[in-house]
């Protein structure tokens, strides 16, 4: 099916999270990731989209399969037009939240993934990019 | 949106509640309501949080949850996690969730016998 292979979904109420964490399943197991690795991914993805819904109240989730030379992977982008991130240095900090979570969202999500990118703007949004590898 | 059903089955003194796999958020936050409404209105003296069928235990519910069993143990109650699924155990505490030192169990049977063995060693002191 093409929606393993890729996709994007729009999250613009907390019902879609629900949504956001089957989609990146069936594209994680589709993909051939173990169990434990799905888990990862999803509860990143879980936090990601949160994330979004509560400090822009809408963006985008993308979903591709990476190929690689020798090996493949999962790459996910959370993509939002919301406030930004003033200080993402410290938006890293396990335990650090401007909002009233729990502050693991973020580094938790680092922790999940293999790799993780921020790219923000105060004023103008958000990405996060995260990648998963399939171990051989 | 409808939240997915809750079940909150009375077994004695106890409270057993069955999370269901993936929960949305609303979900979550009535669970929390119906725990603490069913816990006075049965006098419970404590409650088994079945948790083996979870798939996703992220930061939000792993916080209600937390904070649950602080509203549990305010009313008198002690709450035992039950069930955790080894690959949600290790991408919980990868996640960095402590959960506050909750009281857990491998399966449900072992949490009402933890319950019941707290319960006994409190009523010999």
């Amino acid at each position: 099916m093409n929606s393993l292979l890729q996709g994007e979904f729009r999250i613009e109420s907390e019902g879609n999270i629900v949504m956001a964490r089957k989609l990146v399943r069936d594209a994680a197991t589709g993909l051939g990731f173990g169990l434990t690795d799905v888990t990862r991914i999803v509860t990143a993805a879980s936090e990601l989209t949160r994330n979004i819904y509560h400090y822009a109240q809408r963006g985008v989730m993308r979903w591709r399969r990476l190929n690689g030379n020798t090996r493949t992977g999962l790459e996910l982008i959370f993509e939002d037009h919301g406030p930004g991130i003033p200080d993402v240095a410290k938006a890293m900090e396990p335990g650090y939240s401007t909002g009233n979570g729990m502050g693991l969202g973020l580094s938790g999500s680092k922790r999940l993934m293999d790799e993780m990118q921020i790219h923000s703007v105060v004023g103008q949004g958000t990405t996060v990019t995260v990648r998963k590898w399939l171990r051989k | 949106m409808a939240h997915e059903n809750i079940s909150v089955i009375r077994l004695r003194d106890l409270l057993l509640v069955t999370v269901p796999p993936d929960p949305d958020d609303e979900t979550v936050a009535a669970l929390q309501e119906q725990v603490l409404a069913a816990m006075a209105r049965h006098e419970a003296r404590g409650l088994v949080l079945d948790i083996s069928t979870v798939q996703t235990f992220d930061s939000f519910f792993a916080r209600t949850v937390a904070e649950t069993v602080q509203m549990v143990a305010l009313m008198g109650g002690r709450t035992v996690l039950a069930g955790m699924r080894a690959n949600v155990a290790v991408t919980a505490t990868q996640l960095g969730l402590t959960l506050g030192g909750s009281l857990t169990a491998l399966d449900v049977n072992r949490a009402i016998e933890l319950l019941q063995a707290v319960s006994d060693g409190e009523s010999a002191r």
